[in-house]
């Protein structure tokens, strides 16, 4: 995003179904219903909406979901690709439709059964062959066992504790801190769930060196979000969560999930370029931060998130995370709502959805005086981060 | 997956009724069975090249004449051959029921869906040397009928009989006792089970990148080069990801590098690997990285900067694979050759030196001295390869024209995969060994055999074996001998043969 469209589009609407390992409807169900509740939030009526932005990997297109919300005519549609990567791509395209006037009101939404119908995690065992770029990369690695999300981030991990120090320990300490946020939201599938660092270290092995506690559940719910110009959410029912930036990245010898052969695979580089943009476009610094949700699908990947956007210098997350700051009354208290391992893996939308209520003052783990939130995508695949502030 | 296991009251008591049908002649015996010729030398030299068995009394008259027999002898392993019905004018000889107890239970079995046969127990005594020219008779008595039992290969009953066989003046020159399972095709646990280990994922690969896999399905780890700044990469990509040239090469690596970083797989299992699975990334010496697996190295073991050295995977013969393993110490290598890797190799090594020899490899100790025979000793290992031509071979020198022995097509329509080796044969070839090991002055007291895993061909069946008990009794030594006979599928036979030393004179 260029810094002269800053800030002039706000995210006036959140809606999301409830999130389970069992849905017991089709994704497209759930798709709908998180966009109706996302308007109903918003106080805007479908046949304003004339932009759907969605994932690539979305299998509800926005035609049938259209054709559901009773949507007249789509002036902007688009997919961003990369799985959860896309996440915050999703609004900064959105702004970016909006600013650019192809669209007045644009809905982003993810919905799917992740966890009822095919196994999310279960990885590409199932892939075989083909001869297209994409599935190529795939025998780099799936010959050699390399065929889930897991073991892929378990190849960065190992690498970054020994550069690093970091321990298991210290990825643990990202999974309880989840936890302890979930344990009090409601919507979080791990509501009253808490987990020690025993439990963690107690956990069994997905992927050495990811237990299982370190890996984010597999789930089942929609989550969407409407945005529209700030001058619009100015008349809506919400105050704005206003789209300070939004940016996208991807950046040199970049690989889907499998970026193994850069010079330091302990570096997040693609996320280094959103945050570099982030800051440039908002003038703003890791201390303006009040409240962030950093991806955290698997806990490896996110220390260096707090790395590339400086809250930390580079090895040093561990002490970041020993010394409490991402804990309600820290420095930076982060995924408030349970983070996608303790509220559910909606591919980082809701996420959004949280440091939207953040700004907003409604989370169930309110953090006092927020003026800017930072929200960041997918690690390990061409990425997305976005910062959310007060309209002033 | 089978109906009528279903345990319902009224299928029990239908299974009773059943067994109270198939047990009713236990306890009877047949008609006896004269055999059709005498036993003659032809028949038995027949058996004899077959079965690779080179005992000079069997075939050679100059040494047999000169020998206590005087004359020719007929391996005591062809004791059940003499009876068996062989082809009737092109047909396979049936049994009248009503002559025998075990046809009546056979027929019952199969027309309940047992259709199935295989022998699972045998034991030979051998009371009479048998000469060409004797002529032999059995009497089979039907001893019992099991109760319905699930196996490895089928849900089925086992019979088993008894068969006293006797020369033309009546006297019993030895007996067998013979066990078989009749079962229902495609009843057995391997048919339940998942089917075998699918080969790993091939890689993904087009026209761009079928180099990388060609060299390495001739054991060469290549990558790919530019020829104008002579820059490496991997993966390949279709320009120089340095100059942007469109002249791209390849060179081959050392296949030496480092290790970059790991990780080891628990869960979820892919069926086609085994876990936890070690996967490295691996920093060749040349500057690039890939992906492979670590090999020969306990996971505690990883560390990363470790030296490693390519090693490579053949697929199902498919395609192979570049896995890595530690560049190992002078240390590190002595110990994994005391373990049990060093022991397979050493089988190997022994396959290969036989392997263009005879059709049964066979190794002899010409300095056996049977006198000091102690128990403990082992037999020298022998490596059977089974193949077609031993199976249907030996099926046919022993008179058994059952067709699972010789026709894949009806092997497999009664739930087995492939034809597979006679327990006559399974008999013959491990009296053939112990007497290769023995020598030809031995006589035999009697063969107790267990069946397991079948003979099918294209596997190898190595036998092992060792003297488990030495008795005297008064100038006669007797040795117990128990063998194993393991193929890829597991244990083909195992069992205990009782031979008899030759005298030994005072002086001992």
């Amino acid at each position: 995003m260029n810094s002269n469209f800053s800030s002039k589009t706000a995210i006036v609407g959140i809606g999301a179904t409830e999130f389970s390992k069992d849905s017991g409807r089709t994704p497209m169900e759930l798709a709908v219903e998180a966009c109706e509740a996302a308007l109903v939030d918003a106080g805007v009526d479908a046949s304003d909406v004339n932009g759907i932005v969605t994932f690539s990997s979305e299998q509800n297109f926005e035609i049938e979901v259209a054709r559901n919300l009773r949507i007249p005519a789509l002036s902007h549609f688009s997919m961003i690709p990369h799985g959860g990567g896309a996440a915050c791509g999703t609004i900064g395209q959105a702004a970016s439709a909006i600013f650019s006037g192809s669209a007045d009101y644009v809905l982003c939404y993810r919905a799917f059964n992740e966890r009822s119908w095919h196994r999310f995690g279960s990885g590409v065992q199932d892939r075989h062959g083909g001869a297209e770029a994409f599935d190529v990369t795939f025998g780099w690695t799936s010959p050699f066992g390399l065929l889930t999300p897991a073991s892929w981030v378990a190849m960065f991990a190992t690498r970054y504790m020994h550069l690093s120090g970091a321990t298991s320990e210290d990825f643990g300490r990202v999974a309880v801190t989840d936890r302890k946020f979930a344990a009090t939201n409601p919507a979080a599938f791990f509501y009253e769930r808490p987990i020690t660092l025993e439990d963690h270290q107690e956990s069994r092995w997905i992927v050495e060196p990811l237990h299982l506690l370190d890996c984010c559940q597999e789930s089942d719910g929609g989550q969407a979000i409407l945005v529209t110009s700030l001058e619009r959410a100015r008349d809506l029912r919400n105050p704005p969560a206003v789209i300070s930036s939004a940016a996208q990245g991807s950046t040199d010898d970049q690989q889907a999930m499998r970026s193994y052969y850069r010079d330091d695979i302990t570096r997040i580089p693609e996320m280094k370029f959103c945050a570099d943009q982030l800051w440039k476009n908002t003038g703003l610094g890791p201390s303006d931060i009040q409240v962030a949700n950093i991806y955290d699908h698997f806990t490896p990947l996110f220390l260096p998130q707090l790395e590339e956007f400086g809250f930390c210098e580079k090895g040093e997350a561990k002490e970041f995370l020993r010394d409490g700051n991402i804990e309600m009354g820290g420095s930076l208290p982060t995924n408030t709502n349970g983070g996608q391992l303790g509220e559910a893996y909606i591919h980082g939308m809701n996420g959004i959805a949280e440091a939207v209520r953040q700004i907003r003052g409604t989370s169930v783990n309110q953090i006092e005086n927020v003026e800017n939130a930072l929200v960041t995508a997918g690690t390990s695949v061409p990425t997305s981060a976005l910062i959310l502030s007060q309209d002033h | 997956m089978n109906q009528d296991l279903s345990k319902t009251d009224e299928t029990v008591s239908e299974q009773d009724d059943f067994l109270n049908l198939l047990t009713s002649q236990v306890g009877s015996a047949g008609k006896i069975e004269v055999a059709r010729d005498n036993v003659s030398e032809p028949v038995i030299r027949s058996w004899c090249d077959a079965m690779s068995e080179s005992n000079p009394l069997y075939t050679n008259p100059d040494i047999a004449n000169n020998s206590k027999h005087n004359g020719i002898i007929a391996p005591p392993a062809m004791l059940q051959v003499w009876t068996m019905s062989g082809l009737h004018l092109g047909s396979q000889f049936q049994r009248n029921t009503e002559d025998s107890p075990s046809a009546g239970v056979y027929e019952l079995l199969d027309e309940a869906g047992f259709t199935g046969v295989v022998a699972t127990n045998a034991t030979y005594r051998y009371d009479e040397t048998i000469k060409p020219g004797d002529l032999i008779s059995g009497s089979q008595k039907l001893l019992d009928v099991s109760e319905q039992k699930a196996t490895a290969i089928g849900v089925g009953h086992f019979v088993t009989t008894e068969t006293i066989y006797s020369d033309a003046s009546g006297k019993q020159v030895g007996s067998m006792e013979f066990r078989v399972l009749k079962f229902q095709p495609g009843t057995g646990k391997e048919n339940q089970q998942p089917p075998k280990k699918p080969p790993r994922p091939k890689p993904a690969s087009n026209s761009s990148t079928d180099w990388f896999w060609d060299a390495c399905n001739n054991k060469e780890l290549r990558i790919q080069s530019c020829d104008d700044c002579a820059s490496l990469q991997h993966p390949p990509a279709v320009r120089c990801l340095s100059c942007g040239s469109i002249s791209l090469n390849t060179v081959i690596a050392t296949g030496k590098g480092t290790l970059h970083s790991w990780a080891i797989a628990h869960y979820p299992q892919a069926p086609a690997f085994d876990y936890p699975l070690i996967v490295g990334l691996v920093e060749l010496e040349e500057g690039v990285r890939l992906v492979s697996n670590i090999t020969d190295i306990e996971p505690e073991d990883l560390k990363i900067g470790m030296p490693l050295e390519v090693d490579w995977l053949d697929v199902d013969n498919e395609f192979t694979l570049h896995q890595f393993k530690p560049i190992q110490s002078v240390k590190q290598k002595s110990k994994s050759e005391s373990d049990g890797e060093g022991e397979n190799n050493s089988q190997i090594s022994d396959l290969d030196q036989n392997d263009s020899d005879t059709q049964i490899t066979k190794k002899q100790d010409p300095k056996l001295d049977l006198k000091n025979v102690q128990i403990g000793d082992e037999l020298p290992i022998s490596l059977v390869p089974i193949t077609t031509l031993l199976i249907v071979s030996t099926a046919l020198a022993t008179r058994d024209y059952q067709d699972v022995h010789h026709d894949p097509k009806a092997a497999q329509s009664k739930g087995m995969p492939d034809i597979f080796m006679n327990i006559l044969t399974s008999a013959g070839i491990v009296s053939r060994w112990i007497n290769d090991w023995a020598g030809p002055e031995i006589d035999w007291n009697s063969i107790d055999l267990r069946l397991g895993a079948p003979n099918h061909p294209g596997d190898t069946m190595t036998l092992s074996g060792s003297v488990t008990e030495k008795n005297h009794s008064g100038n006669q030594v007797s040795l117990n001998i128990a063998f194993v006979g393991k193929n890829s599928r597991g244990m083909h036979v195992s069992g205990t043969a009782e031979i008899l030393l030759p005298e030994i004179s005072e002086e001992d």
